[in-house]
């Protein structure tokens, strides 16, 4: 079985009030995080088409029904800023006395301009809402797309914009990365991490840091040297060595160096007369990940996001 | 247009005796018989213990497969079976988003099938149906409560309990108490008000309702900055409660409040969310709370199971309630009063600091999104979720799925109104584990560690055989000595445990249930 991190990653994009996904079916999953494409775009369209598509994953599993037409929400979105901004915020929040839209079970409700645009032309006198009788119908509907619009971006978490996150000390990084961190043990930055900050967008990079396999990645996919190994002994004594392919209670299965597949049945509870010894050339980032504080995790990312 | 998958003939004629009585009593929910599972948890309380015991530590390796049988939903992408069947007169009754089915416990035989004709909804899964008389009670995706005739599946009336537009969808299985069917909503992607619902069995109409947030000027509101974000805070109630019919209360846990992952607008500890709160089920009003996660803002929802037991604590014994929760933490309270005994984490969490003179975990501030990401235990998705815990009041364990994770947590509204989750949480690795909590102390007793980055959901069935039934994050099915955490059996399933396992006697023998995706397995000894 490939140890990917689909379903760890799946899950917890799906943790809202419901459920996670069983890990079974995740690999279909709506929210999959995709896997960056290293190198192969100018990194904010990649960034740009990643977002996208978690984007639309993540409003298909949301069942937030299609987006508008982006030239009425446009359209709609100079007239309301003009017309409505004032009292209900530009981006329909809420403003100076008027309520906040994108909550509005009024606005909710709407269908094309059916429930806004008899309160746009008559107004709300009671509450202080004054008519626009000459608002078209026509633009009622964009201000309705407008508003659909502010609702499905509230709604789409698959949406949201992780803002600028390269806000640490790049020196202190390179200190902690030479140093406290450890991290030049294993890597140089004119070696294996060369140019990495033009592979991936900071908040992937980020995540590399703590745990080096990419969303959508597998343990397969990394590099020889950072792939688990191990050695079974058998009762008679003898051992086979290689890529750990899969290790659970009941079988442990491996990879030698001649590409042969071999397993084993365990018995669960290690009395099974096998013995396996496993290596992770990773152990140090899991050590990472348990330890390191918020402030040399944003210095190192500072500090690899000079090596463009 | 709805339609349902007639009973032929011949499956008609296999519904035994029920066809002349009532299905699930009131006396049936207060003394489950060992050959029924008549709601969500087997029993009101909670616990997902089974006095069986033909099936032992002793014979279990001659567990084998008695049947199984695959559902087919339909169109549409499939959340698998996540309900726990209920068993009545021989026959399961379960469901999958907009689906329901019955079908022949001795056989795996399917008497009928209901198809809902949705309007929407997040499909993520659905936790199973409700049983009052002959009635079946199933909540979908479009926040619709249906109704169905349980012999032949016929549809008997809808209501809606909860608005789509607004985002909310449902899950939950009802819990029927007495002549109540408590209904919980879900939702979170705009900023809803979470609710609880009693609804009448006979038409559907509201008999209660009880709101997560108080209204302003009543007790609890001064936890909020204003009447504006309670209207809109959040607080859902998406996993099926439990009941003490001794003191009339249900105990439920509520989720996290809104916007998810931004503070900003709700500065204060926003009752009643991620609480467990005590109400009477006749009237939905509040007896007690305690909240476990003040001032939530990692999505940290407290729907997870509050069991109930009566145990020796501290040399006297006492009226009891647990719930590990998805924060981390494990809680004891006592169900009379809600008076908190005992806080511990049961994994190692990083965004608390430690626990106040109530036993609340105290969250640290930069721990908290931050625009540039704090990195935090457990991720959004917990340290458990809405799989089913257990506790063995032999081995007076509590057992629960847990897993050790990390993430980073983004802000990314960072405005002075927030909306929805404002924020997303990106994981960075993680490991799974079932573990044994010994109540009285707190104390992890056993722990059964599986290969980190493997995401495990399975639920938890202990039985008086000294047997404890759950899935590993590797599609098996495992029976531990609950005693020990010793594995004992297991078998390979086409995916992960996507359920909670039942246990039921037919004709005298032990049956053991689990699902994994579409499809349910049956054991039984094999002689």
């Amino acid at each position: 079985m490939k140890r990917t991190k689909h379903n760890f990653r799946a899950a917890v994009l799906l943790c809202c009030s419901a459920a996670v996904l069983s890990a079974g079916q995740t690999t279909n999953a709506a929210a999959q995080a995709q896997s960056p494409s290293p190198g192969t775009k100018p990194a904010t369209e990649a960034k740009q088409a990643q977002g996208n598509v978690r984007a639309e994953r993540m409003a298909k599993f949301l069942a937030i029904g299609e987006a508008p037409d982006p030239a009425a929400v446009q359209r709609g979105k100079q007239l309301f800023t003009a017309t409505c901004g004032f009292c209900h915020g530009a981006t329909a929040t809420g403003g100076e006395g008027g309520p906040n839209l994108v909550r509005s079970i009024l606005v909710l409700h709407d269908n094309n301009g059916s429930n806004i645009g008899p309160v746009v032309h008559g107004g709300r006198p009671g509450k202080g809402m004054p008519a626009f009788p000459s608002i078209t119908d026509a633009q009622i509907s964009d201000i309705a797309a407008y508003l659909k619009s502010r609702i499905q971006a509230a709604a789409n978490r698959g949406a949201y914009e992780i803002q600028n996150i390269v806000t640490g000390n790049a020196e202190a990084g390179k200190t902690y990365f030479d140093g406290a961190g450890k991290c030049s043990t294993c890597h140089s930055t004119t070696g294996d991490l060369a140019g990495v900050a033009k592979k991936y967008e900071p908040d992937v990079l980020q995540s590399l840091i703590l745990y080096p396999i990419a969303p959508g990645k597998s343990e397969e996919d990394l590099p020889e040297k950072a792939r688990e190994t191990a050695t079974v002994t058998e009762p008679n004594g003898q051992k086979v060595s290689g890529f750990l392919m899969h290790l659970d209670d009941f079988n442990v299965a491996v990879q030698d160096s001649s590409g042969t597949y071999h397993s084993w049945e365990r018995q669960g509870n290690g009395d099974d007369g096998l013995k396996v010894d496993v290596r992770n050339p990773l152990q140090a980032h899991v050590d990472l990940v348990k330890t390191i504080n918020d402030t040399d995790l944003h210095n190192v990312l500072a500090y690899l996001e000079t090596l463009k | 247009m709805r339609f349902r998958v007639l009973l032929s003939t011949l499956a008609l004629c296999c519904v035994p005796a029920g066809l002349f009585g009532e299905l699930v009593s009131n006396d049936m929910l207060l003394h489950p018989p060992p050959n029924s599972w008549p709601t969500y948890n087997g029993d009101y309380s909670g616990r997902r213990f089974s006095p069986l015991k033909e099936i032992d530590a002793a014979n279990v390796k001659g567990l084998g497969l008695a049947w199984t049988h695959q559902v087919n939903p339909g169109s549409g992408p499939s959340s698998g079976i996540k309900a726990t069947p209920l068993l009545a007169d021989g026959v399961l009754y379960f469901t999958e988003p907009d689906n329901a089915w019955a079908v022949d416990a001795r056989s795996g035989r399917e008497l009928w099938h209901y198809k809902w004709e949705s309007q929407g909804g997040i499909h993520i899964g659905n936790r199973g149906v409700g049983i009052y008389h002959d009635w079946l009670f199933f909540e979908t995706p479009d926040n619709h409560l249906i109704s169905l005739e349980a012999k032949t599946g016929k549809f008997r009336w809808s209501v809606v309990i909860a608005d789509l537009a607004q985002e909310y969808f449902s899950t939950p299985a009802p819990i029927v108490i007495r002549n109540h069917v408590i209904v919980g909503v879900g939702g979170d992607s705009l900023d809803v008000p979470g609710y609880l619902e009693s609804r009448d069995p006979e038409t559907g109409a509201v008999q209660w309702h009880w709101n997560t947030e108080p209204r302003p000027g009543e007790p609890g509101s001064e936890t909020w900055p204003g009447a504006d974000a309670m209207e809109h805070g959040g607080g859902m109630t998406w996993n099926p409660g439990t009941y003490d019919p001794d003191l009339n209360l249900i105990y439920w846990g509520t989720g996290n409040p809104n916007p998810v992952h931004a503070g900003a607008s709700r500065k204060g500890d926003d009752l009643w969310t991620c609480s467990i709160v005590a109400l009477n089920p006749d009237t939905g009003k509040l007896a007690w709370y305690y909240q476990v996660s003040p001032h939530d803002t990692h999505d940290f929802d407290a729907t997870q199971t509050p069991i109930l037991f009566d145990a020796v604590y501290k040399g006297k014994k006492r009226k009891l309630l647990a719930q590990a929760s998805r924060n981390g933490f494990f809680f004891l309270l006592d169900r009379t009063n809600g008076e908190h005994l005992l806080t511990t984490s049961y994994i190692d969490q990083t965004w608390a600091s430690g626990t106040n003179k109530k036993g609340q975990p105290l969250e640290i501030p930069s721990k908290e999104p931050q625009t540039s990401g704090a990195l935090a235990s457990p991720a959004s998705g917990g340290a458990t979720n809405w799989f089913s815990p257990s506790y063995d009041p032999g081995t007076g364990l509590f057992y629960v799925n847990t897993t050790q994770s990390y993430s980073i947590y983004y802000l990314t509204d960072t405005s002075p109104r927030p909306e929805g989750y404002a924020g997303r949480d990106s994981g960075v690795w993680a490991q799974c584990a079932l573990k044994a909590i010994d109540p009285e102390t707190g104390k992890v007793r056993w722990s059964h560690p599986y290969t980190p980055l493997h995401s495990d959901g399975a639920g938890i069935l202990s039985t008086a055989g000294k047997l404890l039934f759950t899935g590993d994050p590797y599609h098996h099915f495992v029976a531990f000595d609950p005693g020990t955490g010793r594995i004992l059996w297991h078998v390979g399933l086409n995916g992960n445990v996507s359920n909670g396992p039942i246990t039921y006697e037919l004709d005298g023998h032990q049956y053991v249930l689990v699902a994994s995706g579409d499809v349910l397995y049956s054991f039984k000894l094999l002689r």
